[in-house]
């Protein structure tokens, strides 16, 4: 058999799993979310106010207790995640928030990395670049 | 009597460094270079080590309480596996535990450091200026030796530095923060941190003199890659055990929570991970010295940096558990190490600098570069991240948080882009990769990838990302074992039978070999990260006695409560069933608890996990009511994966501390490309 035909062999495999996983992922609704993982996904976001450092879903203090059943009730009569987060926010102020919104100063804590990223992939490229010129000079 | 002795040893210890630093730095301009001139003071700083931190352990298990930390930090009751462990848990006793570990690694160094060796009794006297701040911190400010002269309330109310004088005793001391004293864990994990910590001190110690000394050679990489790989190995362990810590003992199932204190524990095995790598790099290919030395000077200064952030408080974490003039020396010494080694390497620079020969990204070190590229700005990021509140309040006054989900953001991209490229470079062939070779050393990993992506929807998986993940590792795997077998299936061709063969690919480069067991332990460890966190189902449900709960594929009964009083504390438990989905079969029973420390007026919940094959069944008690229980009940597929994975990746490391030394002639430069070029 041919090389290049026996590359293709190689690619059958890959097609039909690839098939199975597109079908099998096809989004259906998925949307309604449950009560209980949405909660836990809320308190996951929100810093529990007396701690150091901990969110609502890691502390085990009364507070974060408390505030974890005021969610499941925010849920369950039909608030919105933006709205119960707005809610803490108003209550606690912005500190509340373990991933600060991206406006202001937020802005910092996502352009400085995205700033490095962009100088280092600058810098490899620059390696490689000033060394395809050597080799140039060179032959 | 006993601080006495100890206080007595830091002296020792200290002054010992200090010689070390002034007659290392003239010994090394000897020619030949004497290294037995720092016999008295090597052995004087391991002497001093050693007897300071057993003086502390004896005075702990002697209970004397004329000794504040020992008042402090143990009571009579404490168990003694927790008594042993309070000579490292607090603030002073873990000075003592780095500076023992310190010392004898000094000692370890000198003894491997032969006449005429310049590189290492200069390696010798920085060793020797980094002990002179640890030891000057236990003489000064973080005093494990301070002696109560004063009792009152039953505590010890006053204390005096010098160890001198008449010391007087509570009766009984406080004991140990509940949280650490409940899990014996928490006793394992910081001293294999620090073993971690500590063991990068000896290649920024060799890199620093290989500077100085304007060494433009791999002799310093060459002469400590065991030392790195050690302190990987370590350090690795001690952040396992300390998330594993976390899930069995904090009660809300987590394992890492991108605490200030737990990022302190992974910025420095980051910028090691990093380091190890790019060091295999400049002792294959010549290249990336510079770049080495960068980062072990940050590698460094993390693990500085790391030791700051968890006993200064400046950030609020549940871990920085004092508050004391440590904070500042500390900040100092970070301060003094980064200006004064970049400093030096901005010097030295262009004298070191291997030149850039990079022929191609893709390549063995194209990927390598990557991923080492990658590494830092994802360090970068959680530095910046875990700080960025400080800064903010410094310049604006406001309080701001970052937690959990920015790092979580940032942390899943970059690990899909770095399991890519170990996938595709840690079988690529050096200098550069052909489109062809690419094809042939992937091919196997892209059809197990795709099948393994394949099996998990058809086995009902219906979240994208862990589809993608579980598909990225069998590429990985996938790839790793298809070279592995195509490695062995030559030397068997050659001659050899297949069980010989099978062992001789991995003798024959245990570095290598490793270094892949290591790759597919963190691939498992991903895969089961995702698992953890995105397919976990968290519930919490009110059982009285005899009630039974459908949660997920389980069923709990509430069986009925106990209690009992144990040393130190008072132990509220339910026993709880876990049965199948139809309520019939008891598969376990398990007993979380609440643990109530009455002189410290805390509660700890103590959760019960059972483990099977598909997931971990984790029950912890909410609280505790006149109808019964809140009870959690958390279900996590495929935990134990984490924990396995955990292990390869220690195990991969330590086979890789077996690497058989490659016997190399000064014009067979590329043994390594006569092996894995031609596929």
């Amino acid at each position: 058999m041919p090389e290049r035909a026996r590359n293709l062999l190689w690619l059958i495999a890959p097609l039909v799993a690839l098939v199975v996983v597109i079908v099998g992922l096809w989004p259906t609704d998925q949307a309604t979310a449950d009560p209980e993982a949405r909660a836990y996904n809320l308190a996951v976001r929100l810093k529990c106010p007396i701690c150091a450092g901990e969110s609502l879903a890691g502390s085990q203090t009364d507070l974060a207790k408390n505030l974890r059943l005021r969610i499941d009730e925010e849920i369950a009569a039909g608030s919105t995640d933006d709205e119960i987060v707005a809610m803490f926010v108003a209550n606690y102020g912005e500190q509340v928030l373990l991933d600060p919104p991206r406006s202001g100063w937020g802005i910092a804590l996502w352009a400085v990395p995205l700033g490095i990223a962009v100088v280092g992939g600058i810098a490899v490229y620059g390696l490689k670049r000033k060394e395809r010129d050597t080799t140039e000079v060179r032959s | 009597m006993i601080a006495a002795v100890g206080f007595l040893a830091i002296l020792v210890a200290l002054i010992s460094s200090g010689w070390l630093v002034f007659e290392g730095i003239r010994a090394s301009q000897l020619t030949p270079a004497d290294p037995r001139r720092l016999r008295i003071p090597a052995i004087g700083l391991a002497a001093g080590g050693v007897i300071a931190f057993l003086s502390l352990e004896l005075a702990i298990l002697t209970h004397d309480f004329t000794i504040a930390y020992v008042a402090k930090n143990t009571a009579i009751a404490t168990p003694f596996v927790f008594l042993l462990a309070a000579g490292w848990a607090a603030l002073e006793g873990s000075v003592v535990l780095w500076g023992l570990m310190l010392s004898v690694f000094t000692w370890l160094v000198w003894l491997g450091v032969k006449k005429g060796d310049g590189l290492g009794v200069l390696a010798l006297a920085v060793m020797g200026a980094v002990a002179v701040f640890w030891f000057g911190l236990m003489a000064t400010v973080a005093n494990p030796f301070a002696i109560c002269t004063e009792v009152g309330n039953g505590f010890c109310s006053a204390t005096s530095w010098l160890p001198i004088g008449n010391a007087v005793a509570p009766a009984d001391g406080i004991g140990p923060n509940p949280l650490l004293a409940n899990h014996i864990l928490m006793a394992v994990h910081p001293p294999l941190l620090y073993v971690g910590y500590v063991g990068f001190t000896v290649p920024f110690a060799f890199a620093i003199s290989a500077l100085v000394r304007s060494e433009r050679s791999k002799v310093w990489l060459d002469r400590t890659h065991r030392w790195s790989l050690v302190a990987w190995i370590f350090l690795t362990a001690g952040i396992l055990l300390g998330g594993w810590w976390s899930y069995e003992v904090l009660g809300w199932g987590g394992y890492w929570a991108w605490d200030p204190v737990e990022n302190a524990a992974l910025l420095p095995w980051i910028a090691g991970t990093a380091f190890i790598h790019s060091a295999i790099v400049q002792r294959r290919r010549s290249m990336l010295q510079a770049w080495n030395f960068v980062l072990v000077i940050i590698t460094f200064a993390l693990t500085i940096f790391g030791t700051f952030l968890t006993r200064s408080g400046v950030v609020a974490s549940v871990h920085a558990f004092s508050l004391s003039a440590v904070g500042p020396a500390l900040l100092i010494f970070l301060g003094v190490i980064l200006f004064g080694s970049l400093g030096l390497f901005a010097m030295r620079a262009s004298t070191v600098a291997s030149s850039p020969r990079l022929e191609s990204l893709v390549s063995r070190e194209g990927f390598i570069l990557v991923n080492s590229l990658l590494m830092t700005l994802f360090g970068f990021t959680i530095i910046f991240g875990t700080m960025y509140p400080l800064l903010v309040e410094a310049f604006t006054g406001r309080e701001v948080s970052v937690g959990r989900p920015f790092f979580d953001r940032v942390a899943v991209p970059i690990a899909f882009l770095v399991l890519l490229a170990i996938g595709t470079g840690a079988t690529a062939p050096w200098r550069v990769e052909t489109g062809r070779v690419l094809w042939q050393r992937t091919r196997v990993g892209l059809n197990a990838g795709f099948v393994a992506a394949a099996i998990a929807v058809l086995l009902g998986v219906r979240s994208v990302s862990i589809v993608a993940v579980i598909g990225l590792a069998g590429f990985v795997i996938g790839n790793i074992v298809a070279f592995y077998v195509h490695q062995t299936s030559r030397s068997h061709r050659g001659g050899k039978p297949w069980p010989s063969a099978l062992f001789a690919t991995v003798r024959n480069d245990m570095g290598y070999w490793g270094g892949q067991i290591s790759h597919i332990g963190i691939t498992l460890a991903v895969v089961a990260i995702a698992t953890t966190s995105v397919l976990a189902i968290r519930t919490e449900v009110p059982l009285a006695v005899g009630e039974t709960a459908i949660v997920d594929d389980y069923c709990v009964e509430y069986l009925e409560p106990f209690s009992r009083v144990e040393p130190e504390r008072n132990v509220f438990g339910a026993r709880v069933a876990v049965l199948d989905r139809t309520c019939s079969d008891v598969r376990a029973v398990l007993e979380p608890r609440l643990h109530e420390y009455t002189k410290f007026g805390q509660v700890i919940a103590t959760p019960s996990v059972w483990t099977t094959w598909v997931d971990d069944v984790y029950l912890n008690v909410a609280a505790t009511n006149e109808d019964g229980i809140r009870l959690k009940v958390l279900v996590f597929p495929l935990q134990w994966l984490l924990w396995v994975g955990g292990f390869v990746i220690v195990a991969g490391g330590v086979l890789a501390l077996g690497r058989k030394p490659r016997k190399r002639t000064p014009t067979s430069n590329d043994g390594d490309k006569r092996k894995h070029a031609d596929a």
